[in-house]
């Protein structure tokens, strides 16, 4: 291909020019595949709270999850719209933990009833699922089966006390990746050992849930039926998946304004060394171009050679940048996989937007000094030296 | 008013080029034009061999490039082959010296990162849609024909001048143009190469019937040819007394029209 001839005829300026938009696109695809990884998170969130209605105490915050008494579900299945609803309890697993890189480590505990009802269904690689009446027993989240040292058969400790393994999890890529999964009753005695001790007294810990899931029935919008629950049930806070999407859309948005940056970023700095180059190359060649058009290169042919030069130029780039971002990816994700957190992902579609957004880049920078090129008269041209 | 002088064709063969009240001039500075070309009034017949001869900066090559479509002029009209390019567009003069004219030039004027071959079939690509296969093999038969077939893979670098010329040529003959244009074609080889390479255009010439304009100012180049149009005075650039002092122009002197007499 002529192109690449005429790139490697300044081999030093061309590959630093190349090496320019190679950093570009590697920060993008660092950030990206950040991004991915938190795109499918959101994702898996969705679908899940997508078709139910979570329902917790009104003090409950993200992080600080209030006990909420479980005679609620009577109340709740009062309501109209609701199909079914089951006691939950969602807890840290590690108490002291206060921030999450990705999603925090959680005690999950459901009734087991419930997954007649659920869409999201969690699989397991080996063993098997919690099962009504099961007691002293756990399954654990692909990302903590490291962490805990995790294998069936075998006791692990969460919250000091002991539990048998008798499954592991598929992986996700979500939430339940970094989930253990307990038996109501068990996950509820847990619970009530966690609160203070003026608390703890009064109550009993089978009355305890932190949340109730609510499943509406067949044409009632989940939405709808939140608003309805927050009405006619006292002191909880339902909420439908709007609420989960709100709460996401700003995080979310602000991993997407980086994004944006740093595209603009390598937009504007590797356009313009692209631009730099494809000029310098141009005046160079500006006798060559003179000796095209006078046998006959239209204007339409010399824009198409200087406009190719440049986008192969930005696609080198490009895929140089993919592939160092691909292996710092897999060098990260590996030095995290120990701590069983994965933070990228590459996807195909953020490796193919990036090369074509880097063969883009470049074609966009080359458009003036191609025209310039291809604008010249072909005996001015002719007589430069 | 400069002088004026119209050759008619000798001949009753057709004009395949003719110039009509011709002028061309340059803009040095705000206030400083060369008048390049003053009225020139020519006709060239199809397969005719002619030379432009005159002194340094006369005018020839200026003639020769606005023949060759390469540059516009101010005033007058321009035909080729019969079509007037004097209002033609960008795209259309492109079409038209791609298809119908050649050119070569004194400094051979070849791409130096591209072979013999590539060089050649270049001219094909740009002048019509034909086959990769079909361009190699039309340009392999034009270096042939200038007796470079063995050097076709040969870059142009690693050619000596006169073999450089001889690809020019062949570039200049693979589209079979009408109106072959040489500026100084042999301005930069040696005597025997010279005599060479005229021999071989010369040859050209009466085997295909194609038109040769050559600019040259070496009187042996100029007498292989039928006919020598001869442009005789340099143009007078209408610039500062102070310049024209510089440039050993004399104070008075405003003549200096481009004028042509048969050779």
């Amino acid at each position: 291909m002529r192109a690449i001839r005429n790139i490697f005829r300044r081999k030093l300026r061309s590959a630093l020019t190349i090496f320019g938009i190679s950093i570009g696109v590697f920060a993008l695809i660092v950030m990206g595949a950040m991004a991915e990884k938190i795109n499918l998170l959101v994702d898996g969130g969705l679908k899940y709270y997508g078709d139910k209605v979570s329902v917790s105490d009104k003090m409950s915050g993200n992080l600080n999850i209030q006990p909420l008494s479980i005679k609620k579900i009577d109340e709740i299945n009062e309501v109209d719209g609701v199909k079914a609803a089951f006691p939950n309890v969602f807890m840290m697993l590690d108490p002291d933990q206060t921030v999450a890189l990705g999603t925090p480590k959680m005690i999950v505990a459901g009734d087991p009833e419930a997954d007649k009802y659920e869409s999201f269904k969690a699989n397991t690689i080996e063993g098997r699922l919690i099962e009504k009446g099961d007691r002293g027993v756990a399954v654990v989240g692909s990302d903590l089966v490291k962490d805990l040292k995790a294998e069936v058969g075998k006791d692990i400790k969460v919250h000091n006390k002991k539990f048998k393994v008798v499954g592991l999890l598929e992986k996700t890529l979500t939430a339940p990746d970094s989930c253990v999964m307990l038996s109501l009753e068990d996950a509820q005695e847990l619970f009530a050992k966690s609160l203070p001790p003026a608390i703890r007294q009064s109550v009993k810990p089978k009355d305890l849930v932190t949340s109730i899931v609510v499943y509406p029935e067949k044409g009632v919008d989940p939405e709808k039926l939140a608003k309805r629950i927050n009405k006619e049930v006292k002191d909880v806070n339902a909420s439908g998946p709007e609420s989960f999407k709100k709460m996401t859309k700003q995080a979310t948005m602000i991993f997407n304004f980086i994004m944006f940056g740093i595209g603009a970023i390598s937009l504007l700095v590797g356009g313009l060394s692209v631009m730099n180059t494809m000029i310098m190359s141009i005046s160079e060649r500006t006798r060559e171009i003179g000796i095209k058009k006078a046998i006959g290169a239209s204007f339409a042919r010399i824009m198409r050679e200087f406009i190719s030069e440049a986008a192969l130029i930005g696609a080198l780039g490009g895929l140089i940048g993919i592939g160092i971002g691909s292996l710092v990816i897999a060098a990260a994700n590996s030095g995290t996989a120990q701590k069983g957190v994965v933070l990228f992902l590459l996807t195909p579609r953020l490796e193919i937007g990036a090369l074509i957004f880097a063969m883009f880049l470049g074609v966009i920078a080359g458009l003036y000094p191609a025209w310039r090129a291809a604008r010249m008269k072909p005996v001015e041209a002719l007589r430069y030296e | 008013m400069p002088a004026k002088t119209t050759i008619a064709a000798k001949t009753t063969k057709t004009a395949i080029i003719t110039a009509e009240n011709v002028h061309k001039k340059y803009r040095l500075g705000r206030n400083n034009f060369v008048h390049a070309l003053r009225g020139v009034n020519l006709e060239i017949d199809e397969g005719e061999f002619v030379a432009f001869m005159g002194p340094s900066g006369s005018g020839k090559s200026t003639l020769l490039h606005v023949l060759g479509c390469l540059d516009n002029i101010d005033e007058g009209t321009i035909s080729i082959n019969g079509s007037n390019v004097t209002h033609m567009s960008g795209s259309q003069l492109t079409k038209l010296r791609a298809s119908q004219l050649g050119f070569v030039f004194q400094g051979y004027n070849l791409i130096s990162v591209l072979t013999a071959l590539e060089n050649v079939s270049l001219a094909v690509e740009y002048a019509s849609k034909i086959s990769r296969k079909d361009r190699v093999k039309m340009s392999r038969e034009a270096l042939e024909k200038v007796g470079l077939g063995d050097r076709a893979k040969h870059k142009s670098s690693e050619l000596s001048g006169g073999e450089q010329q001889r690809v020019a040529i062949a570039r200049a003959l693979v589209n079979n143009p009408r109106i072959i244009l040489a500026d100084e074609p042999t301005g930069n080889l040696d005597s025997q190469t010279s005599e060479e390479i005229m021999a071989m255009m010369r040859e050209l010439n009466k085997r295909t019937g194609q038109t040769f304009v050559i600019v040259t100012h070496d009187p042996d180049v100029g007498k292989e040819c039928d006919r020598i149009i001869r442009i005789k005075e340099p143009p007078t650039s209408i610039m500062s007394p102070e310049a024209r002092k510089n440039r050993g122009v004399q104070p008075g002197s405003v003549e200096g029209a481009t004028s042509i007499s048969p050779g």
